[in-house]
């Protein structure tokens, strides 16, 4: 009997391949009317929703500036929240297609692939990949990447971090070796590295004996993990938490022990007044107001996007005073202009470390500096700074 | 002496009820769901919807558009799957709760294949060759834990649930270790390439045919093979099996075999129709809800089919209200949650009743 069912089984697979080609459907997207700002259609793809008042909170927020902006009314935009980074993703942006849309934008890393596929698919849709790296490789014109310099923001923030530290150790609350930074982190590859190696050098380069740990909660989202990480670091020594995860939990727990916070994405100083001293942000509008300006205008939207400091697409949250060390302001305001007019470069020498896929040791000479962002719009500084210690990897 | 009348009756007593009739059974579990309609309606209302365009969206969202109704399907068919996976085995009363880990064995096999073996075997043969070899590996996970159990005795539910992670855990070492996409700088395997992907078969992958087929030769075999009877005698008892002469332990084995290798194939078509890759979520939890599919169902193939697209429409349309409405994710789950819940309480009031204490029985006061 189950030899007749398992034969019967492969027959009728075999048969079915043979009967079915691939039919490709069309999408209904064939309207001929010039795009305006009034009928453009305009669909977003993101891995959490605006609760979490990180990550997607502050991405949403440059949406409706971008509306804002062009004079495009809400039921013009069509969000799609909480979309996994699997197959979730792939219906989701085939139900924007169908929605008629006319620009896609999907903010989180592995959305990739999914948008890959229906840029193929669509050639006459644009795709936008915030934090992506395939749509130069792709070759396809209507397929784009973007990200801001963040790591700039993110080092201006680790200098308030390392004068926070400094402030502790001249008080005598810690001493100079016990000035250890935590850090919360989503994953371990270029985008994050690039972004906690940039704080840990803003804080070293005021406070030159700190030090950093960090974990990783292999998801973007989860505020439980986040907050378990936090503790986790602070019970092993950590006096100040900085992040690259979407969720202010890491700012809360820091409260709740009495320690500091940097924050990103998002002003985390009003989830944790007495903790958090200075969030990274990024302006996503700027980028959104130029890509959807493109469509409207039949333009081409640049393969790989990325502005920073300089042009204000990503900034830092108002300073903390109350929980800021004196002279903090000023000395961010200095930083801030060197990162303007090029004097300070983000990942400068000396600092030594290895490349975090194969161990390679690399060296920074004093007077040199990594590059980042050049060649495309995310990030590619994938070195481990020797002083920063990953205790999971 | 302290007799049985002595004692004080209780206020509400559960009393086994008498077959109660089918139209009235169908009675109590349609209302369980207008039940469950009007609370998770309170629910939605306390969030500030409105909840008839909400439930409009579930439906929208879940079969109206072409896209939606392709992507219910493909939700319900690896469900329906795993739960005629399982059913055989929970006809034995061999709590199989490790679906999800058959599911994802197979799944593993399969991606070897498509991974390294793709340009190798002509499509036909490919697709047989990795719906055999995702069948085996997911038979053999599934064999592990009927081996212990026939034995030692082992605690099969604990047994199969534990299995689930080791299996994830291999996932994770394959993403993150040997089968890292390396071209990507982000821990993840690779996307298949397209000749390794199942055909689609009006806009869904070839495996709802194949899933549909299961079903009848599922029912067949639990009802009018040796083998199905052999597998309800054991279910019964086992020491009635055993008196009559049956190999308990033999068809233990071979039933976890036969199941584990059905959750093998529903992992073959989830890698191969519908992820395109492998990641922790491929089996993305149709091994536990197709316990509630397979006992919903009473194990019942055809009745598994009304029931796994019930659910399969229930998870896409709430799914579509997180993003059409911004219903926070966690309030759609307790919606589906309610929703299921009432469903299985309506089965308690199917088969049992309240009985309450009457007024002055006489006798003691």
């Amino acid at each position: 009997m189950k030899k007749f069912l398992a034969l019967i089984l492969a027959l009728v697979m075999v048969l079915s391949f043979a009967a079915c080609g691939n039919e490709e459907t069309p999408n209904g997207n064939d309207d001929s009317e010039v795009l305006t700002n009034e009928n453009i259609k305009i669909g977003f793809v993101h891995v959490s929703d605006p609760s979490d008042m990180g990550y997607t909170y502050n991405h949403d927020l440059g949406t409706w500036k971008m509306a804002e902006n062009l004079g495009i009314s809400e039921d013009q935009i069509i969000n799609k929240y909480n979309i996994g980074e699997d197959e979730g993703c792939a219906t989701a942006i085939e139900e924007l297609v169908e929605a008629g849309c006319d620009i896609i934008f999907a903010t989180s890393f592995g959305h990739g692939d999914y948008m890959t596929e229906a840029a193929a698919n669509h050639p006459e849709i644009q795709f936008c990949h915030a934090t992506g790296a395939q749509a130069a490789g792709s070759g396809l014109s209507n397929y784009h990447n973007y990200f801001t310099s963040i790591y700039e923001a993110r080092y201006i923030a680790g200098v308030a971090a390392g004068l926070k530290l400094n402030e502790l150790i001249a008080n005598g609350t810690i001493t100079e070796d016990e000035a250890v930074i935590g850090y919360v982190a989503a994953f371990y590859f270029e985008e994050v590295i690039s972004g906690f190696s940039a704080f840990y050098l803003g804080a070293r380069s005021v406070c030159p004996s700190a030090t950093m740990i960090t974990l990783k909660a292999d998801s973007w989202s989860d505020p439980v993990k986040e907050g378990q990480i936090a503790q986790s670091l602070i019970d092993q020594g950590a006096v100040l938490i900085s992040q690259h995860s979407d969720n202010t939990s890491p700012a809360t727990t820091a409260e709740a022990a009495g320690l500091f916070h940097c924050g990103y994405n998002s002003d985390m100083s009003e989830a944790a007044p007495k903790a958090s001293i200075i969030s990274a942000r990024a302006d996503w509008s700027i980028y959104l107001t130029y890509a959807v300006q493109c469509v409207l205008d039949g333009e081409e939207i640049v393969t790989d996007w990325c502005e920073g400091y300089a042009e204000g697409a990503n900034f830092t949250s108002p300073l903390n005073e109350a929980v800021a060390a004196p002279g903090t302001a000023e000395k961010l305001e200095e930083v801030a202009n060197g990162i303007k007019d090029g004097s300070v470069h983000v990942f400068a020498g000396p600092w030594s470390g290895y490349y975090v896929w194969d161990n390679t040791p690399f060296e920074c000479a004093e007077g040199e500096w990594v590059e980042e962002s050049e060649t495309q719009s995310a990030p590619y500084f994938g070195y481990i700074i020797d002083g920063i210690t990953r205790l999971d990897a | 002496m302290i007799s049985e009348n002595t004692k004080k009756e209780p206020l509400v007593r559960i009393a086994k009820r008498a077959e109660l009739s089918p139209k009235k059974a169908a009675l109590v579990r349609f209302s369980s769901i207008i039940v469950a309609l009007l609370i998770g309606g309170l629910l939605i209302l306390a969030l500030g919807y409105n909840p008839i365009s909400v439930y409009g969206g579930i439906i929208e969202g879940s079969l109206l558009t072409p896209t939606a109704l392709k992507a219910t399907a493909k939700i319900a068919v690896p469900l329906l799957g795993a739960a005629l996976a399982i059913a055989p085995a929970f006809r034995m009363k061999f709590w199989n709760c490790g679906a999800e880990g058959q599911i994802t064995v197979g799944a593993i096999a399969s991606t070897y294949f498509a991974l390294y073996h793709v340009g190798d075997l002509p499509a036909p043969v490919f697709f047989v060759v990795t719906f055999i070899v995702s069948a085996i590996f997911g038979g053999l996970w599934g064999l592990i834990p009927a081996f212990f159990k026939a034995r030692w005795g082992t605690n099969e539910t604990l047994f199969t649930l534990m299995l689930n992670y080791i299996a994830i855990g291999f996932v994770k070492y394959l993403r993150i270790g040997p089968w890292m996409d390396k071209g990507q700088m982000f821990p993840k395997v690779p996307m298949f390439d397209r000749a390794a992907r199942l055909p689609d078969v009006f806009g869904v992958h070839i495996g709802w045919i194949i899933v549909l087929l299961l079903v009848v030769f599922t029912y067949i075999y639990m009802t009018r093979t040796k083998h199905g009877y052999e597998i309800a005698v054991v279910g019964e008892s086992v020491s009635t099996a055993r008196y009559s002469g049956m190999n308990v332990a033999k068809i233990i084995m071979r039933t976890m075999f036969i199941s584990g290798a059905v959750a093998g194939i529903v992992g073959w078509m989830l890698a191969l129709g519908t992820n395109y890759t492998l990641s922790d979520t491929t089996a993305n939890g149709y091994g536990f809800t197709a316990i509630v599919v397979a006992w919903l169902a009473k194990l019942n193939p055809f009745v598994m089919v009304l029931i796994s697209a019930f659910l399969a429409v229930l998870q896409k349309g709430s799914n579509s209200i997180q993003t059409n409405f911004g219903i926070p994710a966690s309030a759609s789950e307790v919606l589906t949650g309610l929703i299921l819940l009432c469903m299985l309480g309506s089965e308690f009031f199917i088969n049992y009743r309240f009985v309450f204490r009457k007024k002055s029985v006489g006798g003691d006061d």
